[in-house]
């Protein structure tokens, strides 16, 4: 055991690399030969002046073990062990989970439809050749992201996948996939169609139901007819023919809606104002079912109106770093903030996919203005991991959830920070030259 | 008390069965349905709002000063003095301000923030609502419904359905007049063939109903009287066309524009006509005719004379920042003030934005006018509705305080209420306040004879002065003393320093 307390001299963290690389190799040799393995798997720790969870704790000296791309122990000071190779950063370095955008369509093409198709599914338009667009957010620090069907109405429902750029073509589509559906989008609003196509959904699935009822019933009928018939051999032959119920194929649109019912997936709302949020919740009606917002902010959003209303309702939602006008003048709101204040989820995605870079510097400015920092670090990591279905993988760095991290140049709120490098899946996506 | 009210529009109902035909019946049946409505949203939460001390213009003929009116969810459930009010209530000290009913707007667009369906489209935190509701507006028709301004809710908000038949009635169209009167005869047959099969069937079963195709529906509607005809004409000819024709098939219609309806006001009030009127509307006369013509700021009064029903609208049905504003529908009681300079009584004014369009509608039972039972839906002014200088201050919708004029961002910076208003004073007791003022002159009056306590005999005035500078004091009393002892007190002498 050792605990290496080094001057972070450029000179001594060069060589604490090399140290480390040249261990890792001895790692790699020694692998080979099973019997000498002093480390079985594929081991490193990761040693942060700074360091924050995504779970609402920042640590100061914190030590990062990896093992398969997986953490195995997060702490303050903790002892290393002999022959693990070790990543010491900077001392202005912090380190951050990677983020989750649960809300983005960067790299996707295709336009969608804008009527009620609940049955489309982001997955179909994935296909590995499309990766090397997806994966061009990792270098801006997602890793993890959820991308919605494209179109209006109820498009279908996204999927979440690990942006990954993946170390060799033999890496499947399948283990970049970590959900095929995570939400049915919906766009609600104070128009007679978003709320229509809603109720229209869930009459689908109500039909389908009445309708395999009928069909059951009609099966139980037929089987009780059999069983009365007195010859035996008849009675083999017909129930073989009746063969087992097979309950009918569900409309492809109400399937959606009886997976919301079952809380398979959840509804995620996209609406602009309060009126909407009223609409959306008229339309719901008595459905119980998982749901979360959208709001994308606009300049005058009056959002505030109902923010009570959202954060005792439990749901999410998920809105843009921005800071907004109230309306009818010049006076800046911070609504992200108040919406968590009131007590809401918040979930923060990138301005635009096309300012994903921005992200950070974003935040930063709504840290500026009275969010808080740890609200604002889970709003980008844990909360959307957890609206996406994915907590137990993604989201923070703790224990057994998978090695995604972001290595920042400086507090991540401040905006001359700048990302250093990125790991997916304990795997260096990104600015591997950097460390 | 919902159930005793219940059992008596029952027997209203039943009632009118015996006594009119078709359309009071299905009013009646209206009513019943609104009632369990009423009674689904008590289960969720019971609101009470007391407002107190305000002077009560009711709209029924009674103006109570310093009342109270109680409301219980969505309807008035007491009016007058020495109210019993629930715990719960939330009180609102309006004395010295008035209370009428919430104005309706007979026609509107855009108040509800959306287009399309009221049910679907209702934005209850648009500016536009918040506008209205400032304006005094409590309910108003968009497209054929009658929506209430329920801000910042989207249930309740659909009050009812209007039902005008839309005819056109014009002699710059003889094909279609013709039409029209081909129409009503038909309707009328039809209507006559009726009445006699009703009769006839009972002796004789086999009798087939008269056939309904062929007879246009509108016109049959206004003759059942189901729907009121409405028309919208201006010039005198056709305002007496439309007099005489309504006279010849036995309805009432309802006119929009009535420019020249001042001419021919006997003929419309003998049709028993709903004039729909400008106030301000300005067209000179045609001066090749010889006979009077054009608009006058007398119509409304003239109409009403004659027994006319008047209600008044401004120029815009919709709210404008822009071109026409203070002829838009933010404006209506200054369009109805000068219907009332042109000679209008000014209650029929207030009834020509409330009571007429209550009735218009069919919703006069609920709406209209501040009476126990009637939906709550009130309007707080700091002075008479008909002043331009008056402005709402509180509006109550649906039993909800949905407006308070110093909370909102439009009006609150123009007349803010007085200071004392929003913050009353410490309340005193009257007897301890004027103890102080008549014993305060005679002490200081003399100090040189009971000199030994002097200083804490001292202390009462400041005190009563609300915190004035102590120091000045000791070397007043001496001078003092002459110019304040006739009795004015020390309260005003506070108000000097």
């Amino acid at each position: 055991m050792l605990s290496l307390t080094l001057s972070l001299t450029p000179r001594t963290r060069s060589y604490c690399e090399w140290v480390g690389r040249l261990m890792m190799l001895t790692m790699l040799l020694m692998a080979a030969a099973p019997t000498m393995a002093a480390h079985p798997g594929d081991l490193l720790a990761i040693r942060a002046r700074h360091l924050m969870t995504g779970s609402g704790e920042t640590l100061e000296h914190a030590v990062l073990l990896l093992e398969d791309g997986k953490i195995v122990i997060v702490g303050e000071d903790l002892p290393i062990e002999r022959g693990i190779p070790v990543l010491e950063l900077d001392e202005d370095q912090w380190v951050v989970p990677g983020l989750v955008n649960c809300y983005t369509r960067y790299g996707m093409r295709a336009s969608g439809y804008s009527d009620l198709r609940p049955n489309m599914k982001a997955v179909d338009e994935l296909s590995l050749s499309r990766w090397s667009s997806i994966s061009g957010m990792v270098r801006f620090g997602v890793t993890t992201a959820g991308i919605y069907p494209a179109g209006r109405g109820i498009p279908g429902q996204a999927t979440v996948v690990c942006t990954s750029p993946g170390g060799s073509t033999s890496e499947l589509l399948s283990e970049l996939v970590m959900r095929e559906t995570a939400y049915l989008k919906a766009i609600v609003g104070n128009t007679s169609t978003g709320k229509r196509y809603l109720r229209d959904g869930f009459n689908e699935a109500d039909k389908w139901l009445e309708k395999e009822a009928k069909n059951r019933e009609k099966y139980d009928k037929d089987k009780e007819k059999i069983e009365k018939e007195k010859d035996k051999d008849k009675k083999k032959e017909k129930l073989a023919e009746l063969g087992e119920y097979k309950p009918l194929p569900p409309s492809a649109k109400g399937q959606a809606f009886l997976d919301l019912r079952a809380n398979k997936i959840s509804l995620l709302a996209s609406i602009n104002k309060s009126a909407d949020y009223l609409h959306f919740l008229d339309a719901l009606g008595e459905e119980e079912v998982d749901w979360d917002l959208r709001l994308p902010l606009s300049s005058e959003c009056d959002i505030y109106h109902v923010k009570d209303k959202i954060a005792e309702s439990g749901a999410r939602i998920i809105v843009e770093p921005m800071i907004t006008l109230q309306r009818a003048t010049l006076r800046q709101r911070n609504l992200p903030a108040e919406l968590q204040r009131a007590g809401a989820k918040l979930v923060l995605v990138p301005r635009r996919d096309s300012a994903m870079d921005d992200w950070f510097r974003d935040v930063g400015v709504m840290v500026g203005a009275g969010l808080d920092r740890d609200v604002a670090l889970r709003a980008m990591t844990l909360e959307p991991a957890d609206l996406l279905g994915v907590a137990d993988q993604v989201g923070s760095l703790e224990a057994g959830k998978e090695a995604n991290l972001i290595v920042l140049s400086g507090d991540p709120f401040e905006a001359n920070t700048k990302i250093v490098a990125v790991m997916a899946r304990g795997r260096i996506a990104y600015g591997e030259d950097e460390l | 008390m919902q159930k005793l009210q219940k059992q008596i529009l029952g027997f209203g109902a039943l009632w009118s069965l015996f006594l009119f035909s078709f359309p009071v019946q299905t009013m009646a049946a209206v009513v019943l349905d609104d009632d369990d409505k009423a009674e689904e949203s008590e289960e969720e939460k019971e609101t009470w709002v007391y407002l107190e001390g305000g002077d009560v213009y009711t709209g029924t003929g009674a103006f109570l000063r310093g009342a109270g009116i109680l409301c219980h969810d969505e309807k008035i459930e007491a009016i007058g003095y020495d109210i019993v009010v629930p715990e719960e209530a939330e009180v609102l000290n309006i004395k010295g301000y008035s209370v009428y009913p919430g104005l309706i707007a007979l026609s509107s667009r855009g108040l509800f923030g959306g287009s399309g369906s009221l049910e679907y489209s209702v934005d209850p935190f648009s500016d536009n609502m918040l506008l209205a509701v400032a304006s005094g507006i409590t309910v108003a028709v968009q497209g054929d419904e009658v929506g209430r301004l329920n801000r910042g809710r989207i249930d309740g908000i659909v009050v009812g359905k209007q039902s005008f038949s839309t005819m056109s009635y014009s002699l710059s169209n003889p094909g279609g007049r013709k039409s029209l009167r081909i129409k009503f005869d038909g309707a009328e047959a039809y209507l006559r063939e009726l009445r006699t099969w009703e009769n006839e069937v009972k002796s004789n079963k086999d009798l087939k109903e008269p056939k309904k195709s062929g007879v246009d529906s509108n016109t049959l509607k206004v003759l059942q009287g189901t729907a009121r005809a409405m028309f919208r004409a201006d010039s005198q000819q056709d305002l007496l066309a439309i007099a005489q024709l309504a006279q010849r098939y036995g309805f009432r219609p309802v006119i929009q524009g009535c420019r020249e309806g001042w001419i021919v006001a006997a003929e419309l009030g003998r049709a028993g006509a709903t004039a729909i009127v400008q106030a301000r509307e300005r067209r000179n006369k045609s001066e090749n005719l010889v006979r009077p013509g054009g608009a006058s700021i007398e119509n409304a009064a003239i109409l009403h004379r004659h027994g006319v029903q008047v209600a008044v609208v401004p120029a815009s049905t919709g709210i404008s920042m822009g071109g026409i504003v203070g002829r838009d529908i933010m404006h209506m009681p200054v369009e109805a003030a000068f219907a009332v300079r042109g000679g209008l009584p000014e209650d029929v004014a207030i009834a020509s934005m409330t009571q007429v369009p209550a009735r218009l509608l069919g919703l006069e039972h609920r709406l209209g006018t501040i009476e126990v039972g009637k939906d709550a839906d009130l309007i707080i002014t700091d002075g008479d509705l008909l002043h331009y200088k008056t402005f709402v201050q509180w509006s109550v919708v649906g039993g909800r305080m949905v407006y308070d004029k110093e909370a909102e961002l439009y009006l609150a910076h123009i007349r803010p209420r007085p200071v004392e208003e929003i913050a009353p004073e410490e309340p005193v007791v009257p007897g301890e306040r004027d103890e102080e003022i008549i014993e305060t002159p005679e002490e200081e009056a003399d100090p040189p004879e009971e000199t030994p306590e002097d200083p804490p005999a001292e202390e009462p005035p400041p005190a009563d002065g609300g915190g004035d500078p102590p120091p000045p004091a000791p070397e007043d009393p001496p001078v003092d003393p002459p110019k304040e002892g006739s009795g004015k007190g020390d309260g005003s002498s506070a108000i000097h320093r």
